[in-house]
């Protein structure tokens, strides 16, 4: 699949004049920052503003969508039916959703990309769950996909209330860190809910050290050596990020967002998107130097196997090297097995997944 | 009366079920007692057997049904009801006797460590009833296939770390179903070199993150707390490895345990701090 997507990046060219098409905002956070209000309120200011813009739902287990989703996960996939069907439990079901989903993505996209000139923004709500999209395959198969077709950024939605407390502020700002190096993609720290709380504490941290130091003294009974090394740490952190405050539910704040969002599709542009082809591209390189090798392997066993009787007599193979050399074998072949096994799982997703949605009363 | 404790961490789907169920099997096969309690509001189907089972006090289901909560407020919910009820748990971890060991299986999801303060007010409660307790942070090897995916599993667990304040070890679980090129990958992780990890970090990610690589290089080599012990169970001792790492993090009683190993395996002390 890497292949196909690097192919289609490498076609359209980097040459100038390429519109480099709207930006793609995954919006990211922990369950309760209001990523699914933030999502209403950008849905509501665009279409006030008459801007055209691509929505997508990709939590199966919301209750309700109070935007209009141009795709929404819940039309293809039940979380119910997947629970029952699977034998799942929450979790476990949100996350069999979210691979179902996966598989089916590509598809997604090129429907979005045919209408690529029809909208400026695309906006993607992920699972209210952090984790089943930032430590799952399917959620980086995602987010790859989507930044080889757009320029794509990542909005880490923060509970700006909770941020008050000094220690769960540092600990947001690690998670947002570790998001960084997991995608690799522009990083904007969206503050939401400044109605109830203004972020300009979490600014005034973030630009000075010794600010937080004097609260991180006064807030925790005894001092905290590894808060206050990873605050110096992290400084490193807010200097090349963007941060903005919103709040969801009055509007206040918007202007700045989408402007910021600007700003990161630009740097995406200029920074991340070679460095992301220079990285698909040598993982299609990789798969097929895999790929040749395995076939390289099957021919020599091949050719040993054809040899073996006469090598046997004329007592010119060592056994030892013989005999590891038939491990190794057995390790391809069930390298091989292990990989169709997951091919056969892969379609047998896609087929109930049509089966599904054939059976969905349009 | 000291109580020995290991709270079983990390996202869904990396294999914190399967560890207490091994963890199980090898104690049975030692003549070791361990009891597993379920914290986990929303688990089914266990293979192991459970000593104590949240579920008794309060499901998600029930939260579900009644209080029409979705799968993240139902948890919230439940997890607050049982600090809310905590002589309940209490009651049900007097029956063990001084110096039992007891798995805490709990729910996954990093929010309750990091954005909700239920699990560091859990964590400060059993502190209370003289529990030495240790996270074990599960992490599935397949998603650090290269240093940046690495680094960002040691951002991930130290903001963990911070809320929690107890003593931390990362498992890199489901390691059998590494690639075998992945695999060196993946081993190098567990005894870093966290300068040169950085010097190649600074050529997979933008410029600009150079310092940030540094920075928290140094600090994830000043600490030295985000280790990584591997976890194949096509190892023979691989629970047992794991459970030695922790035994030296808590501090566990040796006489207790007349099964403690003692070969050259290679221990950290600053594991234990």
């Amino acid at each position: 699949m890497s292949e196909t997507v690097g192919a289609r990046s490498g076609d359209e060219g980097s040459g100038p004049g390429r519109s480099p098409g709207p930006p793609a905002c995954i919006i990211i956070g922990m369950a309760g920052s209001g990523k699914t209000t933030l999502m209403q309120q950008i849905a509501a200011n665009l279409s006030s503003s008459r801007t055209p813009a691509y929505l997508l739902n990709l939590d199966p287990a919301v209750l309700n969508v109070p935007y209009r989703a141009n795709i929404d996960i819940r039309d293809s996939i039940k979380y119910k039916n997947v629970m029952e069907q699977y034998r799942l439990g929450p979790n476990g079901g949100i996350l069999t959703c979210l691979n179902l989903f996966a598989a089916q993505f590509q598809t997604v996209l090129e429907l979005a990309e045919k209408r690529r000139n029809q909208f400026k923004y695309m906006f993607v709500d992920t699972p209210g769950q952090i984790e089943v999209f930032t430590w799952s395959a399917s959620g980086s198969i995602i987010t790859e996909s989507l930044a080889t077709t757009f320029p794509t950024c990542v909005l880490f939605v923060v509970d700006t209330v909770r941020c008050k407390s000094p220690m769960t502020f540092v600990s947001n700002m690690m998670y947002a860190c570790s998001i960084l190096y997991k995608t690799r993609l522009p990083l904007v720290v969206v503050f939401n809910k400044i109605d109830a709380e203004k972020h300009d504490f979490a600014v005034s941290w973030m630009e000075d050290y010794a600010v937080f130091d004097e609260v991180l003294r006064e807030e925790s009974t005894f001092a905290d050596s590894l808060a206050r090394s990873m605050a110096i740490a992290l400084e490193e952190f807010y200097k090349n990020i963007h941060s903005v405050g919103v709040s969801a539910i009055t509007g206040e704040g918007m202007d700045d967002l989408f402007a910021v969002i600007q700003t990161a599709a630009k740097e995406y542009d200029e920074s991340y998107r070679p460095d992301l082809e220079a990285r698909t591209r040598k993982r299609a390189e990789e798969e097929q130097r895999h790929a040749e090798e395995a076939y390289e392997a099957f021919q020599q066993d091949r050719d040993k196997n054809e040899n073996r009787s006469s090598a046997r007599n004329t007592m010119w193979a060592p056994e030892e090297d013989e005999r590891e050399r038939e491990d190794e074998e057995d390790q391809d072949e069930e390298e091989l097995a292990r990989e169709e096994t997951e091919k056969e799982e892969l379609l047998d997703y896609v087929a109930k997944l049509n089966i599904e949605r054939g059976a969905r009363p349009k | 009366m000291v109580r020995f404790g290991q709270l079983v961490i990390g996202p869904a789907g990396s294999g914190k079920s399967t560890y207490c169920s091994q963890l199980q099997k090898y104690c049975e096969d030692v003549n070791r007692t361990i009891h597993v309690v379920n914290l986990d509001p929303a688990a089914e189907n266990f293979d192991y057997k459970l000593s104590v089972d949240m579920r008794e006090l309060i499901s998600i289901d029930d939260v579900a049904e009644e209080m029409k909560y979705g799968p993240n407020g139902g948890l919230v919910f439940c997890m607050e009801y049982l600090l809310d009820n905590f002589e309940w748990l209490e009651e049900q971890l007097e029956d063990f006797v001084d110096g039992d060991y007891i798995c805490f299986d709990c729910p996954g999801q990093i929010e309750l460590y990091t954005h909700f303060s239920v699990m560091r007010k859990m964590v400060e409660m059993l502190q209370r009833l003289d529990f030495r307790l240790c996270a074990l942070y599960f992490v599935d090897s397949q998603f650090m296939a290269d240093t940046a995916k690495f680094f960002g599993g040691c951002t991930t667990a130290l903001s963990a770390m911070v809320q929690l304040q107890i003593t931390h070890i990362n498992v890199l679980s489901k390691m059998d179903l590494v690639r075998a090129v992945d695999r060196r990958r993946i081993d190098s992780f567990t005894h870093p070199d966290y300068d040169s990890l950085a010097a190649e970090l600074n050529t997979q990610v933008d410029k600009k993150f150079s310092g940030l690589n540094q920075a928290l290089a140094a600090l994830l080599e000043e600490y030295n707390m985000v280790s990584f012990v591997p976890l194949d169970y096509n190892e023979e001792d691989a629970v047992e490895n794991l459970l030695l790492q922790i035994d030296i993090a808590l501090n566990y009683d040796e006489t207790v345990d007349p099964k403690m190993p003692s070969d050259d395996e290679v221990m950290d002390p600053e594991e234990a701090l």
